[in-house]
This record gives C-alpha cells, sequence and structure tokens, in this order.
C-alpha cells in the first residue's frame, strides 16, 4: 500500500516503558525515511498543554488536544507517535475514531513493579498520599481493550516492544518491510515453468 | 438473520461455468447447493482472462491497466528485452486481506497467484506458484513452513513438467498437490482464529489444458471411448467434495463463497502471430528460418520491422515507434494509422480453411480508463480465444495443431464461477452481471467495512 500518515498511540501507567519504546520507533521509522513527530505526555504539559491539571476534566482536555495534533499529521502523511498515560478509553476511542489510521500500543506493566522501578519517584510520593490524582494509585486507569500491540514490559526488553510495533505496523501495511525480487536463477526458473504452462 | 462475522473464498482456477452449472450439475451435489440455497452465476473476468493479473483484479477490484500488469510477463520499458515478472512485488494496489490487516482484522490467504515474494499480513499467508520452489520462504509468518511439514503436510505449489504427455504422472500430480492443499486449508481451520480465508486451488485450470481434448467431443482430437475421458469429469467431483467439506466447518455466521478467475473452452489450435507478422512484410527477421524456433528480439532487423508479438492464451503485439523503441521505425503521427490497420488485418485472419473465426483485438486505452505501466499496443483474442496465440517462428503455417510449448487441449474463457451461500443471501438466485471486480467491494462491505472509493467493481447485493 502507498505511504501514508498515521498515528501510534502509546497508553499505560506512568514509568511503564512508554516514551522509552516510543522514541526508538520514531529513530527507526525517521531511518526509513518517514517523516516522524512525537508528542510525549510530559513535554506536551509544559507547552500545548501548560496549566493544565490532572482532573478528569483537564485529562480529557489534554488527550484530546494530543488527538487532535496527531489527526492534523496524519492526515498530512506525517507519522505521529503519542506517548500519554491516556487513561480513560472513551477519550482514547474518540481520538481512534477521529483519526482512523490508529494504532495503539498498550505498555502493560503490574503497579508493583512500576512501583519498585519508580523511576520518577512519583509512587512514592502517591502512596505517601502526597500527590494526587495519581493513575494506577488514586485515579482510575482503564486498560485498553482491543489494543493493536500489547507491550508487557516487565517481561520483554525494549528492543523487543519495539520488534512487535515493527511487526504490526508492517502486517497492516503502514511500513513497508523488505522484500527480495527473483535472483537471475529463480527467474530463470519461473520462465520455465510459465513456459510449461503455456503463459508464455 | 445471522450477522456475517466470517468470510470463506474458495478459488478454483479455470474452474469453468458450462462444465459447473450445466453439463454435471446433478453430479456435483455442493454445487447444486449453490442453486438451490445461495446464489451463483457466470463471472466476466478481465481483459486479459489470465491468471495473472486475474486474481489480483479480483482482490484489489482494480483492472489490468489500474495494476498496470497485462499478464504474467510485462515491458519494464521500452527497451526490446528488458520484461518484468508479474510478481507480488509488482502489484501496488491494497488487496481485501490488506485492507482488512489495517483494519485488525485476521486474514489467512493460501495460494492466491500474485502473492510471491510473502509480505507480512495480520495473520498467515502461504504464497502461490510463482514461488521458486519450497526452499525459499513461501510463508508468512516464516515459521509457518517448517509447521506445516512438522504436520505431515507438504505443500505443493504446482505440479511440475506440466507439458508432458505421461498423463498419469500428471494426473497423480495433480491429485497430490490437491490433497496437500487441501490439508493445509483444514490445518488452518484448526489452529487459527480469522475473519477472512481465502484460497486458490489451481488444479481445475491444470486438468483442463492437459485433459480437455480427452472429455470434449468437440475438440478436434477428440477420440471417443479413450483412457482419460473422464478425468476432469473426476476431479470435479473431487472439488465438490473438498468444498462439501469445507462447507461441512464453517459456521453460520460465515458467508461462503466459490469463485474462479475465467473460465475454459476447447483450444482449436494456435495462430503464428510472429510468422504473420512476417508473411504481411511487418516484421523481418535477419535470418530466414526452416524450422519452427523459439522467438528472440535478437532475431530482429528491426530497421525493417514495424511490429512484433508474444505468444500465450491470448496475443500480445507490440509497435517499433520512432523515438520511443531503440531502433523505432513507425514514425509518431503514423502510430494510429499502423495500429488501425493491424487491427483489421488481424481481425481478418481465417481459420486453415478459410473460415473467419471471430478475432477480437483491444486497444488497451479503449478498455482500460487508465493505463499504467507499458502495456502492449494491441491485444489479440485470436478467435475469440478460440485459438491461442503462438510465439514461435519457421512455421510451415500460420496455424499450428501443436502448441510450441507442449501438448495443451484448452484455452481460457471469459467467463468464470460465482457462488455464494450464508446469512442472509437469497436461495435459488442466479445472478446476472457479475464482474471479478465486484468480489472485493462485496468482502469488505460483508465484513462490516467500508467499500475504497477508488475499487472499479460495485458491491453484490448478496447480504442484507
Amino acid at each position: 500500500m502507498e505511504d501514508i500518515g498515521f498515528t501510534v498511540w502509546f497508553t499505560g501507567l506512568s514509568g511503564s516503558g512508554k516514551t522509552t519504546i516510543a522514541e526508538k520507533l520514531q529513530q527507526i521509522l525517521i531511518k526509513r525515511g518517514l517523516k516522524v513527530e512525537l508528542l510525549d505526555g510530559d513535554v506536551v504539559r509544559q507547552n500545548l498543554s501548560k496549566g493544565l491539571g490532572f482532573s478528569k476534566e483537564d485529562r480529557d482536555i489534554n488527550i484530546r488536544r494530543i488527538g487532535f495534533v496527531c489527526n492534523l499529521l496524519t492526515r498530512n502523511w506525517v507519522v505521529a507517535i503519542a506517548s500519554a498515560i491516556s487513561p480513560y478509553k472513551a477519550i482514547r476511542n474518540e481520538n481512534r475514531a477521529l483519526i482512523g489510521n490508529f494504532v495503539e500500543v498498550f505498555v502493560k506493566c503490574p503497579l508493583e513493579v512500576l512501583a519498585e522501578r519508580d523511576v520518577k519517584g512519583l509512587y512514592k510520593k502517591a502512596m505517601a498520599g502526597e500527590l494526587a490524582n495519581f493513575t494506577g494509585v488514586s485515579d482510575p486507569y482503564e486498560e485498553p481493550e482491543n489494543p493493536e500491540v500489547i507491550c508487557e514490559t516487565d517481561k520483554e526488553t525494549p528492543e523487543e516492544s519495539l520488534h512487535k510495533i515493527l511487526t504490526k505496523l508492517e502486517e497492516m501495511g503502514y511500513i513497508s518491510a523488505k522484500r527480495s525480487d527473483y535472483s537471475p536463477e529463480e527467474e530463470k526458473k519461473i520462465e520455465e515453468r510459465l513456459k510449461a504452462l503455456g503463459y508464455l | 438473520m445471522k450477522q456475517i462475522e466470517r468470510v470463506f473464498v474458495l478459488g478454483l482456477d479455470c474452474m469453468t461455468p458450462q462444465l459447473v452449472f450445466e453439463r454435471w450439475i446433478d453430479d456435483l451435489p455442493n454445487f447444486k447447493r449453490l442453486m438451490t440455497e445461495g446464489v451463483w452465476g457466470k463471472m466476466q473476468s478481465v481483459t486479459p482472462a489470465i491468471t495473472v493479473p486475474a486474481w489480483m483484479c479480483m482482490m484489489t477490484s482494480k483492472d489490468p491497466g489500474r495494476l498496470g500488469v497485462y499478464g504474467f510477463r510485462n515491458r519494464k520499458n521500452y527497451t526490446y528485452d528488458e520484461m518484468m515478472y508479474a510478481n507480488a512485488l509488482v502489484f501496488k494496489e491494497p488487496t481485501v486481506w490488506d485492507y482488512l490487516s489495517r483494519a485488525n482484522k485476521r486474514s489467512i490467504v493460501v495460494g492466491v497467484p500474485g502473492t510471491y515474494p510473502t509480505k507480512p499480513i495480520n495473520g498467515e499467508l502461504i504464497s502461490c506458484f510463482m514461488t521458486p520452489d519450497t526452499s525459499v520462504d513461501f510463508t508468512y509468518p516464516k515459521t509457518l513452513k517448517q509447521e506445516l511439514i512438522d504436520h505431515g503436510i507438504n505443500y505443493i505449489l504446482d505440479t511440475d513438467e506440466f507439458r508432458t504427455n505421461d498423463k498419469d504422472r500428471l494426473l497423480k500430480e495433480l491429485y497430490q498437490m490437491t490433497e496437500e492443499r487441501m490439508k493445509t486449508v483444514h490445518y488452518l481451520l484448526d489452529t487459527r482464529e480469522w475473519d477472512f480465508f481465502m484460497v486458490v486451488e489451481m488444479g481445475p485450470d491444470r486438468v483442463h489444458h492437459g485433459f480437455w481434448s480427452y472429455m470434449e467431443p468437440d475438440h478436434p482430437k477428440y477420440v471417443k471411448g479413450n483412457p482419460y475421458e473422464h478425468v476432469i469429469f473426476d476431479y470435479y467431483k473431487t472439488i465438490d467434495r473438498e468444498m462439501g467439506k469445507i462447507l461441512a466447518r464453517l459456521d453460520d455466521r460465515t458467508l461462503f463463497m466459490v469463485v474462479s478467475d475465467h473460465g475454459a473452452k476447447t483450444m482449436d489450435g494456435g495462430i503464428c502471430l510472429n510468422d504473420w507478422l512476417i508473411k504481411e512484410g511487418y516484421l523481418t527477421l535477419k535470418d530466414t528460418l526452416k524450422s519452427p524456433t523459439n522467438f528472440k528480439t535478437g532475431m530482429v532487423d528491426w530497421s525493417k520491422t514495424k511490429a512484433w508479438g508474444s505468444g500465450g492464451y491470448y496475443g500480445r503485439l507490440f509497435l517499433n515507434v520512432k523515438g520511443r523503441e531503440p531502433e523505432g521505425v513507425i514514425p509518431v503521427q503514423d502510430y494510429e494509422k499502423v495500429r488501425t490497420e493491424l487491427i483489421q488485418r488481424i481481425e481478418e485472419i481465417p481459420n486453415h480453411q478459410g473460415k473467419p473465426i471471430g478475432t477480437k483485438v483491444f486497444r488497451p486505452e479503449d478498455i482500460y480508463p487508465v493505463v499504467n505501466g507499458i502495456a502492449p499496443d494491441l491485444l489479440i483474442y485470436f478467435g475469440d480465444l478460440d485459438w491461442r496465440s503462438v510465439g514461435t517462428v519457421g512455421n510451415p503455417a500460420i496455424w499450428t495443431f501443436e502448441n510450441d510449448t507442449g501438448p495443451d487441449d484448452a484455452n481460457h474463457a471469459q467467463y468464470g464461477i460465482f457462488g455464494a451461500l450464508g446469512p442472509g443471501v437469497p436461495k435459488g438466485r442466479q445472478l446476472t452481471d457479475i464482474h471479478i471486480m465486484d468480489v472485493a467491494p462485496t468482502i469488505l462491505k460483508a465484513l462490516g467495512r467500508p467499500i475504497p472509493g477508488d475499487m472499479q467493481g460495485k458491491q453484490l447485493r448478496i447480504t442484507n
């Protein structure tokens, strides 16, 4: 299929590995000659969604804004990679319906593993009651029901997760897989077979 | 009424309507079910009615002009020699399974012509007979190849040495090929989830080309009571039984379709196109040939040549145009005049008894809204496909009754078959006006997917 834009939407709890995998994906796709933009939740909250909090209403506005930008990019043949907790199914599905060429990647990791990793020191604060509205602790996370890819980051390396995503993108025809044409010997075989079958 | 959740397509290359729906219908109980419990009819193929690109035209709903593919081998450029084989790398338009993969629906695709080299799909894919041999990776995922072997399946891509007079061997190979392919289908039905399943069995095409003259009384070589008289009938019954086994495995939420890419008919003989062009002064060889020889462009005196042709089930003619071909002689302003003259003269070629044969000659731009790639300058159905085109030169006459590549008794016919059974399908309705490009939109709609605006076929009204 021809090159088209699409959005890869990473969702999952804080510290699950969304940004790590998303950045690797961005690099690989750029190397393959695609135009790619990454909208990372932490970065977006410093500019596009500066001033928004973590109430449900504010989270919904944040995710809708990211979805809006992803849609603009997608329809202009750019690959948009969104990496945000995006905890509410309904809003993720809204974005899916809006964008169309939408690949949802659920970056899954058990809460106890995340609390132990605590890469940003936030789980300790949240569990101590020092951070309100923290997804997974004091705020809900609604798991995707039918994501295109599930990356279980307590069981696989980022490279394995990346491979899963790239395979899915190839299977869905969003990116091309490398394929070889006939070698001269193979071509000769095909020619003889087609002649024998009367086609040539 | 149950909603359709899955679609199964049984593709039978060259399965022909006059045998299925007329002559043998009372001996084919599962095909007969289509006529009483489902819909059925003749389905028009594309021009040219050839396996490649017909199956891809069916699966993309795009005609050969859009695909830029006019046969198994196509000109890469306007040089005399550079040709490219129409394998999967050449087909750029999305297929049914590409659309379904994008919608995260699983497809299993087995043996559809035009699928080698394989590419990733959401599901499983086994490539077609244009695969060099089974030593290469002919499945997606790659691991499926070994998995089949581990489960006792010896997948056979095609019959070997088709052009043989050893008919018993050919027959044995044909049945083995079909058996292994059906074993593969049932194995995948046992072990895989799917939304769309399609298999193409090449056996009907091979059995027609190999045995038509033994079956068909109107064939010039037919001998009553010959030992192979019932071969094609028996094979059709085998296919009918296999279709029954597949139907028995499908639930009441599955739409079943059976299709062919074109039909078959008696081949009266071959018209030696290049010899005719030589005789009529359009083609000049450097040397005179005294016996039938494979045509090679190196034989040609291009300075005295206006046209050359190629052989196959249909004929292709190419013009040697100044400024286009390396040693072109036809001035651009005379291109249409020469083409028109050739059309007239080719259509007038009689048979060996001087009788008209009803040859049809097509300009590509007259039959395709868009002409991509490099189409032949003319496409020729000798005798409306009653005769094949023979590319060899040095034949004693322009008619031949021995194929230049070995025994072959049947040519293709413009109409194949279509049938469907399943939820919401009307019962006992014969459909008319079915085109091969209607299949893909019908499948997508049945699975709740939108029909892309650039598909050239229409949705068949066979489901609610």
